[in-house]
C-alpha cells in the first residue's frame, strides 16, 4: 500500500491518477461508496430534468400561443377564417381534400360535443349519480330493470371525450399552421402540392407515417388508452362489488394508496402483503436473472471450449429443450414434483423414502421457492447458452491471445477478458431479463401457482401465496371472487415505479450502459 | 527435458479438464432431456391415467391419444391456436418489422420521444390494461367462446412496442445503403421494398417464428379472455384446466401428456428446423435489448 | 454537365453543432473539383449537402441553375461513389450497375447496352454475374464507380472513394480516376483527406477547416501561394516548415534572420514586400522542406544537428533541430550529393543549411494570413 493511498479519503472523489494508485480493495470501496453517493445526486438530477421538462413545456405552450395571435395578425382573410372554419385556408387555396378533411373533423367534433360529448364529461366528476332500479311494471306484471348509470362507461367516454378534446385543439392547432404555411407560399410564388404530391410524399419523406400508421393506433388504443383508464381506477373503488353497473363506483381519491401503504395492521394487512411479495419478487428477480445468466454462461463456454467434440450435439440437445412450448415443460415439471407426483413415487417405489416422507416440494415455503428457482434455471439456461455462445465467438481472439502471451491463465482470462466483456455487452440484456423476471408469470403460476397459501398474505382482495409475484398477485386480484381492480390497478403502478427507478438507476449510475464504444 | 514435462504436465492437464467436462456435459444432457422423455413415456401408459411412481409403461398405447382427440375439447384448442398463430405471425411481422425498421433507419421529428414513450409504457405490467380490454371485449362479443379474434387482437395491437430486437438487426445495414440507393433514384419506399427488405430474410423469419411461436406458451391473456370457456381456450390453457384439480388430474394426466407431446412435436419441429435464423436473431439483437 | 452553386450554405445539427458556414462556391461546368481537410473539417457534409442526404440548414444551393435545396437526392440528378462503396450486397454486379437505370424504367435493352459499355470501360466484364461479396477492394470501387456513371448524372460526387484502398491500389486507381474523368466529362465534385489526391487530381481545391474554406485555387495556387498558416502546412509533404523570425527592412532590401543568419528576401516575393511597403516586423516564416539546400562555405546559412535521417530512395528527409530547438525538416535530394556528403547524413551531426530567398513564405504572427497575399 502507497504511503499516499493512506492519506486520501476514499469518500471524496479522486482523480483517474489517485484511484490508479488505489489497491483493488480500496478502489472496490471507492466504486460502492460514490455508487450510493451517487443516487441522491441521481434523483436530484431526476427531479431537476422533470421540473425543467415542465418548465420547457410552459415555455413551449406560451410560444405556441404567441405564435397563433402573430398568425392571426399577419393573416389575410383566408388565414383568419380558418380559425373558426377548419380547413378553410386549405380549400380556399386550392387543397380541398386536405381542407375537407380538416372541416369534417371539425364537424363531427362538434356534433359529438352536443350529442355526447356534454353528457359524458358532465359525468366524469362522480362517475353517475343514478342507481340502477327494479320497478313494477303493470303491463307485464313484474319488475324490470330500469337502467341507471353505468360508472364504467361514465369513466371510459368521459377518458375519451377528453382525449378527443385533446385532438381537436392539437387538429385546429395543426390547421392554423397549415394555413400560415400555405399562405407565405403563395405569398412566395410557390406552388402548394397537390393530392398526387401529398400521397407520393406519404412513400418518400413522409414515409415514417405510412409505416407508424398502424403499429401506433395499435398502441394508443390497446395499450395508452386502457393504461389511462387503469391508472384512473386506481383512484376509484371500482372492484367485483362495485361493478358500475348494478353498483355504482366513484372516486377514492388517495385511499387505495394509503391502504397499501398505512402501518395500521388492524383492519387489514394489505401493506404487510405487499411488503411481503415485494421483498420476494426482487429476490426471485435477482436470483432468476443471475443464476441463469452465470450458469448459461458456464455451459457456454464449456461447449466452446477449444478440443471439446460435438460441440452441435451439445448445444443441439439445449436447444432442444428449450424449443418445447414452455407451458408444457412446466406444467409437467410441477406435476411431475407435486407430492403425489413422479419423483415421490420413484421415491417410494426404491424404497428410498416411505409414504410419511415423502418431500412436499410445493407446501414447504423454502423448499418451494428454491425449487422455482432450480426449475427456472432448467428452463433458462439453454436460452442464455445460445445468447453468450454468439457474443463469445464475437471477442476478438487476438485478446486472448496477448493475454497469453501476456502470461494469463485460463481462469485470469475468464476474469480479465470473458466476463468484463460479456457484462458490457449484455449490461442492457440483463436489466431487461431482470424486468422481464419481475414479471415472470408464466413459471411463477404454472409451477406454483403462486402457492404454498400463506395464511400472513391473506387480504381482502384474497389469498396469496409465498411465492406469489407481484403480477401473480395482480392476476389473483383481478380473477379472484373479489374482484378488486382498482387494488389490481394500485399494484400495477407499483410494479411499474419499480421497474422504472430500477431501469433509471441502472442506466444512469452504472458507467457501461454510457460507454458504448468501449468495446467495439 | 524440463521444458517437455511442462508440455506433457500441460496436456495431461487439459486432457483431465477435458474428461471433467465431458462428464458435466452428459450430466446436463441428461437432465434436461429426462423430463421430456418421461413425459413421451407417460403419454404412452394405457393402464392407469393418474400419476404413478414408475416411468416405463406397463402396457403401452395409444389410447391416450385416441381419448385426447375423441372425448375433449382439445381438436378445438389445438385449431383455436393454431389460427391465431398464423394471424398474429401475420400480422405481426408487418407491425414489428415497419416499426423497428422507422426507428432504426428513416429519421424524423419526433424518434427520440416515440421511444422513450415506447419505453415507459413497456414498464408497465402488460396483464393491467386487460382489465378494461375484457369488458370492451366482452361488449362486441370477442371473449368466451369467440375468443379468438379477441386474443389476436390483444396480442398484434401492441406489438409494435416489441421492436428491440429487429431494430437492432437493422441498425447493423449499413447506412450508406440508403444513401446510395436514394442518389440512385429510389424513393423511400423502395429503399424499403428493394434493398433493405432483400437484405432482412433472417429478421423476418425470426419475428414470423417467434409471432407464431408466442400464442402457443401465452397463458394469462388467453385464460383471462377465454375466461372458463372450453371452446374459446388454447392449448396452454386448455391443458391447464384438464389438471387443474386433484380429481381431474387422476382423471387426466396421461392425457395432458398426450397433449404435450402433440403440440410440442411441431413447434419443435418448426423451431429447430429454423434455428439457424432464430439464433442469428437471439444473438443478433437480443442483446442490445 | 453542369454548374453547381453554393451560395453562404450552412449546416447546423440538431445538437447546435456547427459543421458548415459561409460556404460559397462556384463550381464551373465539367470542373473536377477536391475538397480537402482534416477530418471534421465539413467536407463530407458539404458532399452531402450537394447530394441532398443532409439537409442544408441556410443558404442556397443551384445545380445547372435550379434551387435544389428542396429537392429529393432521386430528383436532383447526380450520382456518388460511397467511401464504403454501398454496394447492394444481395445484387449481382450487373443488377447493381443496372439499379438505377431500372429505378428509372429504362428499357430492358437499353439497360444491357449501358450496363455493358460501361462495364467495358471499368473492365469488369467478367465479374458481371458475381455478388459483391466475391470481389476485391478495387473491383468492388470500380463497381461503384459504375454504378455511379451509367446514367450520366449531372453531377459527379466521390466521397473519399479511394481511402478504403491499399496504398498500391489507391495509386493506380487516381491515375484511373484522371483517365476516366477524360471520359465522363462531367462536373466531379470529390472529397478526400489526402493532400496528393487533391493535388493530382483537382482542377482546383477547396481547403476546409473546422467547416470555413480556407483557400479555393488550382493546385499551383495553394502550393505557392498559401492564403494563411494552415493551407500552407496542409498542402505538400513533408510538410512546410514553419518557425518565427524578423523581417527587416535595410535601405529598401528585405530580409530573414532565422536563427541568427541573414537571409535576403529576393525574386517576386523581394518585390511584393517592397510594392506593398510592409516595414520591419516579427513574422511566422514558412519554407518548405525542399527549397532548403545544405549552405555553401560562402554561403549565409546555420546549423542544424540531424535528429533523424529517413532514406527514400530518391531523396532523404533529415529531421534536424536547430540550436535554440526548433524542428526543421529538410528534403535532400540524393543524386545532388557527393559521396563525402551523404556520409555526414547520420544522426547527431551537424550541418550547415541554408534557403533560397524566393521561395519563402510571410504569415502574420496573429491572423495566420499569408502577408502578401
Amino acid at each position: 500500500m502507497s504511503e499516499k493511498s493512506v492519506h486520501v479519503s476514499l469518500s471524496d472523489n479522486l482523480s483517474d491518477l489517485d484511484l490508479l494508485g488505489l489497491t483493488k480493495i480500496q478502489r472496490f470501496i471507492y466504486n460502492i461508496i460514490h455508487f450510493f453517493k451517487g443516487i441522491p445526486s441521481f434523483f436530484v438530477a431526476v427531479f431537476n430534468a422533470i421540473v425543467k421538462g415542465i418548465g420547457n413545456l410552459f415555455k413551449a405552450i406560451g410560444e405556441e400561443f404567441s405564435d397563433i395571435i402573430q398568425t392571426f395578425k399577419d393573416g389575410d382573410w383566408k388565414t383568419r377564417t380558418s380559425f373558426a372554419v377548419m380547413g378553410f385556408g386549405s380549400i380556399s387555396r386550392g387543397q380541398v381534400l386536405r381542407g375537407l378533411l380538416f372541416l369534417v373533423f371539425e364537424v363531427v367534433f362538434i356534433v359529438y360535443m352536443f350529442v355526447a360529448g356534454g353528457h359524458w364529461l358532465g359525468k366524469l366528476k362522480t362517475l353517475g349519480d343514478t342507481m340502477a332500479s327494479t320497478v313494477y311494471d303493470p303491463k307485464l306484471d313484474t319488475y324490470v330493470r330500469v337502467n341507471g348509470d353505468d360508472s364504467f362507461k361514465c369513466l371510459l367516454y368521459g377518458v375519451l371525450t377528453v382525449i378527443f378534446i385533446i385532438a381537436f385543439i392539437y387538429t385546429w392547432r395543426l390547421n392554423v399552421k397549415q394555413a400560415k404555411v400555405s399562405q407565405d407560399l403563395v405569398a412566395r410564388g410557390k406552388k402548394l402540392s397537390s393530392v398526387k404530391d401529398d400521397v407520393s410524399s406519404l412513400l418518400d419523406e413522409q414515409f415514417h407515417k405510412t409505416l407508424l400508421a398502424l403499429p401506433l393506433t395499435g398502441i394508443i388504443v390497446f395499450t395508452v388508452l386502457p393504461l389511462i383508464f387503469m391508472i384512473l381506477v386506481a383512484f376509484t373503488n371500482y372492484d367485483g362489488a362495485h361493478d358500475g353497473y348494478s353498483n355504482l363506483f366513484t372516486w377514492a381519491g388517495m385511499e387505495n394508496f394509503n391502504s397499501l401503504f398505512s402501518l395500521n395492521v388492524g383492519s387489514n394487512n394489505l401493506s404487510l402483503a405487499f411488503g411481503e411479495i415485494l421483498s420476494w419478487t426482487l429476490m426471485w428477480a435477482f436470483f432468476a436473472t443471475f443464476t441463469n445468466y452465470f450458469l448459461g454462461m458456464f455451459v457456454a463456454l464449456m461447449i466452446n471450449k477449444k478440443g471439446i467434440k460435438f460441440k452441435k450435439l451439445w448445444r443441439g440437445i439445449l436447444v432442444l429443450t428449450s424449443a418445447v412450448p414452455q407451458f408444457i415443460s412446466l406444467l409437467y415439471v410441477s406435476k411431475m414434483f407435486s407430492a403425489s407426483g413422479l419423483v415421490n413415487g420413484l421415491l417410494i417405489n426404491q424404497g428410498i423414502v416411505d409414504l410419511s416422507g415423502i418431500i412436499r416440494f410445493w407446501e414447504d415455503p423454502t423448499l418451494a421457492r428454491i425449487m422455482v428457482i432450480l426449475i427456472n434455471i432448467w428452463v433458462g439456461i439453454p436460452y442464455l447458452m445460445l445468447i453468450t455462445t454468439g457474443i463469445l465467438m464475437n471477442i476478438p481472439a487476438d485478446l486472448y491471445e496477448s493475454a497469453k502471451i501476456d502470461g494469463a491463465s485460463a481462469v485470469q482470462q475468464f476474469f480479465k477478458i470473458t466476463l468484463p466483456y460479456m457484462l458490457f455487452v449484455t449490461g442492457p440484456y440483463l436489466l431487461t431479463s431482470f424486468i422481464g423476471n419481475i414479471n415472470n408469470f408464466n413459471v411463477i403460476y404454472l409451477l406454483t401457482g403462486g402457492g404454498p397459501d400463506n395464511i400472513k398474505l391473506l387480504t381482502s382482495a384474497g389469498a396469496a401465496g409465498d411465492t406469489d409475484l407481484l403480477i401473480t398477485w395482480l392476476f389473483k386480484i383481478t380473477t379472484g371472487a373479489e374482484s378488486k381492480y382498482y387494488l389490481a390497478s394500485v399494484i400495477g403502478i407499483m410494479i411499474f415505479l419499480v421497474v422504472a427507478t430500477l431501469s433509471l438507476i441502472v442506466y444512469n449510475v452504472i458507467p457501461s450502459t454510457k460507454n458504448e464504444e468501449d468495446y467495439q | 527435458m524440463a521444458e517437455n514435462k511442462r508440455h506433457m504436465g500441460m496436456k495431461a492437464k487439459n486432457r483431465l479438464s477435458n474428461t471433467l467436462i465431458y462428464i458435466l456435459l452428459i450430466i446436463i444432457s441428461i437432465v434436461w432431456l429426462i423430463p421430456f422423455v418421461f413425459l413421451v413415456c407417460e403419454s404412452f401408459r394405457v393402464e392407469s391415467t393418474y400419476q404413478v411412481g414408475y416411468v416405463i409403461p406397463h402396457q403401452w398405447g395409444i389410447d391416450n391419444y385416441v381419448n385426447l382427440f375423441t372425448k375433449t375439447d382439445f381438436p378445438v384448442w389445438f385449431k383455436n391456436t393454431f389460427i391465431i398463430g398464423l394471424f398474429v405471425a401475420v400480422i405481426q411481422t408487418i407491425i414489428v418489422l415497419s416499426m423497428s425498421y422507422t426507428l432504426s433507419r428513416l429519421r424524423f421529428k419526433g424518434r427520440k420521444f416515440l421511444m422513450n414513450v415506447m419505453l415507459i409504457l413497456g414498464m408497465f405490467p402488460g396483464f393491467l390494461t386487460m382489465i378494461i380490454l375484457y369488458k370492451v371485449l366482452s361488449w362486441f362479443n370477442l371473449t368466451g367462446a369467440n375468443s379468438v379474434p379477441g386474443l389476436i387482437l390483444v396480442y398484434v395491437a401492441s406489438s409494435g412496442m416489441g421492436y428491440y430486437v429487429s431494430k437492432g438487426f437493422f441498425d447493423t445495414i449499413s447506412k450508406s445503403l440508403d444513401e446510395a440507393a436514394r442518389v440512385d433514384g429510389a424513393t423511400r419506399f423502395q429503399v424499403f421494398t428493394k434493398i433493405i427488405m432483400p437484405l432482412a430474410k433472417p429478421i423476418v423469419i425470426y419475428t414470423i417464428l417467434t409471432a407464431f411461436m408466442a400464442p402457443w406458451g401465452d397463458f394469462m391473456f388467453a385464460k383471462y379472455i377465454a375466461h372458463a370457456t372450453s371452446a374459446g381456450m388454447n392449448v396452454a390453457v386448455g391443458l391447464q384446466n384438464m389438471i387443474s384439480t386433484p380429481q381431474s388430474l387422476s382423471a387426466n394426466y396421461t392425457m395432458f401428456c398426450a397433449g404435450g407431446v402433440i403440440v410440442a412435436i411441431p413447434i419443435t419441429i418448426l423451431f429447430m428446423s429454423l434455428q439457424k435464423y432464430y439464433v442469428e436473431g437471439v444473438t443478433g439483437g437480443a442483446v442490445k435489448g | 454537365m453542369a454548374e453547381v452553386i453554393l451560395k453562404d450554405v450552412k449546416k447546423v445539427y440538431d445538437n447546435n453543432v456547427v459543421a458548415v458556414q459561409d460556404f460559397n462556391l462556384h463550381i464551373a461546368d465539367k470542373e473536377f473539383i477536391v475538397f480537402v481537410g482534416p477530418s471534421g473539417c465539413g467536407k463530407s457534409t458539404t458532399l452531402r449537402m450537394i447530394a441532398g442526404l443532409e439537409e442544408i440548414s441556410s443558404g442556397e444551393l443551384y445545380i445547372d441553375g435550379e434551387l435544389v435545396n428542396d429537392l429529393q437526392p432521386k430528383d436532383r440528378d447526380i450520382s456518388m461513389v460511397f467511401q464504403n462503396y454501398a454496394l447492394y450486397p444481395h445484387m449481382t454486379v450487373f443488377e447493381n450497375i443496372a439499379f438505377p437505370l431500372r429505378l428509372r424504367k429504362t428499357p430492358n435493352d437499353e439497360v444491357f447496352a449501358k450496363v455493358k459499355e460501361v462495364s467495358e470501360i471499368l473492365g469488369i466484364t467478367e465479374y458481371l454475374n458475381r455478388k459483391p461479396r466475391a470481389l476485391s477492394g478495387g473491383q468492388r470501387q470500380r463497381v461503384a464507380i459504375g454504378r455511379a456513371m451509367v446514367r450520366n448524372p449531372k453531377v459527379f460526387l466521390m466521397d473519399e472513394p479511394l481511402s478504403n484502398l491499399d496504398a498500391k491500389l489507391r495509386n493506380q486507381m487516381r491515375a484511373e480516376i484522371i483517365l476516366l474523368r477524360k471520359r465522363i466529362d462531367t462536373t466531379f465534385v470529390y472529397v478526400t483527406h489526402d493532400q496528393t489526391e487533391a493535388m493530382t487530381l483537382g482542377d482546383r481545391i477547396v481547403i476546409m477547416k473546422d467547416g470555413f474554406i480556407q483557400q479555393v485555387g488550382t493546385p499551383d495556387e495553394v502550393f505557392d501561394w498559401p492564403d494563411n498558416l494552415f493551407v500552407a502546412e496542409f498542402i505538400g509533404a513533408p510538410k512546410m516548415n514553419t518557425f518565427n523570425a524578423e523581417l527587416v527592412e535595410e535601405g529598401g532590401k528585405y530580409y530573414v534572420t532565422p536563427f541568427g543568419s541573414k537571409i535576403e528576401v529576393t525574386g517576386e516575393k523581394g518585390e511584393m514586400l517592397k510594392d506593398k511597403n510592409i516595414g520591419s516586423k516579427p513574422v511566422t516564416l514558412g519554407v518548405r522542406p525542399e527549397h532548403i539546400s545544405l549552405a555553401k562555405d560562402n554561403e549565409e546559412g546555420f546549423d542544424v544537428t540531424i535528429q533523424v535521417s529517413e532514406m527514400m530512395g530518391s531523396e532523404l528527409h533529415l529531421h534536424t533541430l536547430t540550436d535554440d530547438g526548433t524542428a526543421l525538416v529538410v528534403r535532400v535530394q540524393t543524386v545532388s550529393l557527393t559521396a563525402e556528403e551523404r556520409a555526414k547524413m547520420k544522426s547527431g551531426e551537424k550541418i550547415r543549411i541554408t534557403f533560397s530567398g524566393k521561395v519563402m513564405h510571410f504569415f502574420d504572427q496573429e491572423t495566420e494570413k499569408n502577408i502578401l497575399r
